[in-house]
């Protein structure tokens, strides 16, 4: 069944009335533990389709079923508490809060779906060490490095424990090395706890890593490999 | 959390911040001067016109007050002086004879109130004898005059010197006698010294044919909140012969300035919060443009719109707060020594003494004031923060994100 699945789902934007197709019917199914790329020339929906399976924005047509449930005619209340509970995001950058340091930055969804102070930082102290970013717990965004900021990233979309990661263009920011490094990192965490990962990516390091990839070309999957 | 994110986000742009709080303390300050300065001054006005002659409470023959002539003396002041001795709440009273009369030297004449009193018994209701400037106060003795500085100026009298005080007595033959000037006394107000004479209440009895008549019972209480209560009670006990009137009956066109004074000071808040009101709706909105990404950040990892609409308000909260304490502080410091000293306004003094506040004003900081300021300026700064609030709480979190 999949824990992601998108039925003939189709996004038209409307850019000053002109009608934009950014997806044409596209129908995929996600496993649980993939590690997926979605890849693509500019402007070929790739982030269209991550907002859309991340609950962020809503389909023209078509459906988005998350762990079965569909989330395309949910209100956005409802659509803000499964993000916060079932996603984790990575954006390109600025992904941070800047006024809270690294460590608060990965408490705050903890702090948002309710978690007791206490068990938020157990939690934060957990995940920090197994990404290897303690060092950074007490510094802001703009004191760290853009590769640091992108593990303090990744740190908050997986410390909800999230049915699905959604990262888009996570190394578009980052040196060669660095985006290697992040990339290793969401690696391990995919390997060791089975979360599954989504990017979108134009990035070829991060291609080559995909264990499947989907090229998408105007809205549309028009090459799927694994 | 949301609480230190919200400080926090204040602090983001220091000097943004640092004028709206400026703006708040300043405004607070302008508040508390002005509010305490005009308190003090609309008291200070009741003051001197209840100190110098009016009182709390007075009981008169009915008409008496519209109509002050002789002939309107009380019909049994033995029973009121009985009732106010008994009355719970009246502190003092003093009976008093009052009539219309001239009083001559050798170089002039001047128009006065006699009044007619017990030194002992007035000197528990009005200043006079404070006011003093040279000489002494009545004893209980005929022909002895206390008149005010501007009288004796315009009759160019002296203390020793020999007046002539004249009345139209009961019979409408015209009373006279002659008195000596034991006291003159200087008040804030060069008109009322014009114009009140005192003497001892026998010797005016007589002059005016009166025989244990009183024109007047002047009440002070011992405490002011309980007048309509007194009022009620007297007028009750006295039934309808008798008119017991209160200062502020006493003082129609003074309670009117001080109501017109109370609204002025309305206005003076009302055009301070619209700019206080104004800066934060401006200061709010520029910051919430400036994070309109990191709050699509924040929406997209769940961060509901509401809590987001919340946090902002509470951005602003803490702004009005942290000014209005501050403000308040340094207001209340600037106003303590000025409430010791008062404030000189003999610049001004002209007009101040017409209202009959006097050239030294006191200021006079109620609680109610500083409560008031404390929870109203922050309440101005979180309606000033609605709309840039609003205006966060309705992106949508994508739009939010795509913006750099
Ligand atoms: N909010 C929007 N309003 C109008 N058109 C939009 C909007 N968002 C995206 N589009 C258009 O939809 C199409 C797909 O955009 P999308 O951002 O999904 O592409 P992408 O594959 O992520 O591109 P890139 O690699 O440049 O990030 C593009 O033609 C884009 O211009
Ligand atoms: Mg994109």
């Amino acid at each position: 069944m999949g824990i992601v699945q998108t039925i003939d789902l189709e996004k038209t934007y409307q850019d000053n009335g002109v009608p934009v197709h950014a997806l044409r019917g596209i129908n995929l199914t996600i496993e649980k533990g993939e590690f997926t790329v979605i890849a693509g020339p500019s402007g070929s929906g790739k982030t269209t389709l991550l907002n859309l399976i991340g609950a962020l924005d809503k389909p023209t047509k078509g459906r988005v079923l998350l762990e079965d449930t569909d989330i395309s005619g949910l209100k956005r209340d409802a659509l803000g508490e499964l993000r916060l509970h079932k996603i984790g995001f990575v954006f390109q950058a600025y992904n941070l809060i800047p006024v809270l340091s690294a460590m608060e930055n990965i408490e705050f969804t903890m702090m948002l779906s309710g978690i007791a102070e206490k068990e938020r930082h157990r939690r934060v102290r957990e995940v920090m060490q197994e990404l290897g970013i303690e060092a950074l717990a007490g510094k802001r965004p703009n004191e760290m490095s853009g590769g640091q900021q992108q593990r303090v990233a990744v740190a908050r979309a997986i410390v909800n424990n999230p049915t699905l990661v959604l990262a888009d263009e996570p190394t578009a920011n980052l040196d060669t090395d660095t985006g290697a490094e992040l990339l290793n990192l969401m690696e391990t965490m995919n390997r060791e706890h089975n979360i599954t990962f989504i990017f979108s990516s134009h990035d070829p390091q991060v291609i080559e890593r995909a264990r499947r990839l989907l090229i998408l070309k105007d809205g549309m999957i028009a090459e799927e490999r694994s | 959390m949301l609480f230190t994110l919200a400080w926090r986000n204040i602090w983001r742009n220091y000097r943004r911040s640092v004028l709206v709080l400026l703006s708040v303390v300043i405004g607070l300050i302008a508040i508390i001067l002005y509010d305490s300065l005009s308190i003090g001054m609309i008291q200070q006005m009741l003051d001197n016109q209840i100190g110098a002659h009016v009182s709390h409470i007075q009981v008169h023959k009915k008409g008496f007050n519209d109509n002050p002539v002789i002939q309107n003396y009380l019909p049994d002041p033995a029973r009121v002086r009985q009732l106010l001795a008994q009355q719970k709440g009246v502190a003092h009273f003093s009976e008093r004879v009052i009539t219309f009369g001239i009083v001559s030297s050798a170089t002039g004449a001047s128009g006065v109130s006699m009044v007619g009193i017990y030194p002992q018994q007035e000197v528990q209701i009005t200043k006079i004898k404070n006011s003093l400037v040279e000489g002494r106060y009545l004893g209980d003795a005929p022909h002895e005059i206390v008149i005010g500085r501007k009288l004796a100026e315009k009759l160019d009298v002296g203390l020793g010197d020999k007046v002539v005080a004249m009345a139209s007595a009961l019979s409408g033959a015209i009373g006279s006698d002659v008195f000596r000037v034991v006291g003159i006394y200087e008040t804030f107000s060069s008109e009322f010294d014009k114009s009140h004479a005192y003497v001892y209440l026998p010797n005016l009895q007589q002059m005016l044919e009166f025989e244990s008549q009183i024109s007047e019972f002047a009440v002070i209480l011992g405490n002011l909140e309980r007048q309509n209560e007194v009022q009620a009670a007297l007028v009750q006990e006295l039934g309808s012969g008798y008119e017991v009137l209160t200062y502020k009956q006493l003082l129609p066109l003074l309670v009117m300035q001080v109501d017109v004074y109370k609204e002025t000071i309305f206005i003076f808040y009302a055009i301070i919060g619209i700019a206080m009101m104004f800066g934060i709706i401006n200061t709010m909105l520029m910051s919430v443009f400036e994070r309109i990404h990191e709050f699509g950040v924040l929406m997209a990892v769940g961060m509901k719109n509401r809590r987001l609409f919340v946090m902002i308000l509470l951005e602003a909260f803490l702004l009005g707060i942290s000014g209005t304490v501050i403000g308040a502080v340094i207001g209340y410091l600037i106003y303590l020594p000025l409430a010791d000293s008062g404030i000189n306004l003999s610049a001004f003094a002209d007009g101040l003494n017409s209202i009959g506040s006097g050239s030294v004003i006191y200021p006079i900081l109620t609680p109610e004031s500083i409560v008031s300021a404390i929870f109203v300026i922050p309440a101005i700064a979180v309606l000033g923060a609605i709309y840039p609030a609003l205006r966060a709480a309705r992106l949508d979190p994508i739009t939010a994100i795509r913006h750099v």
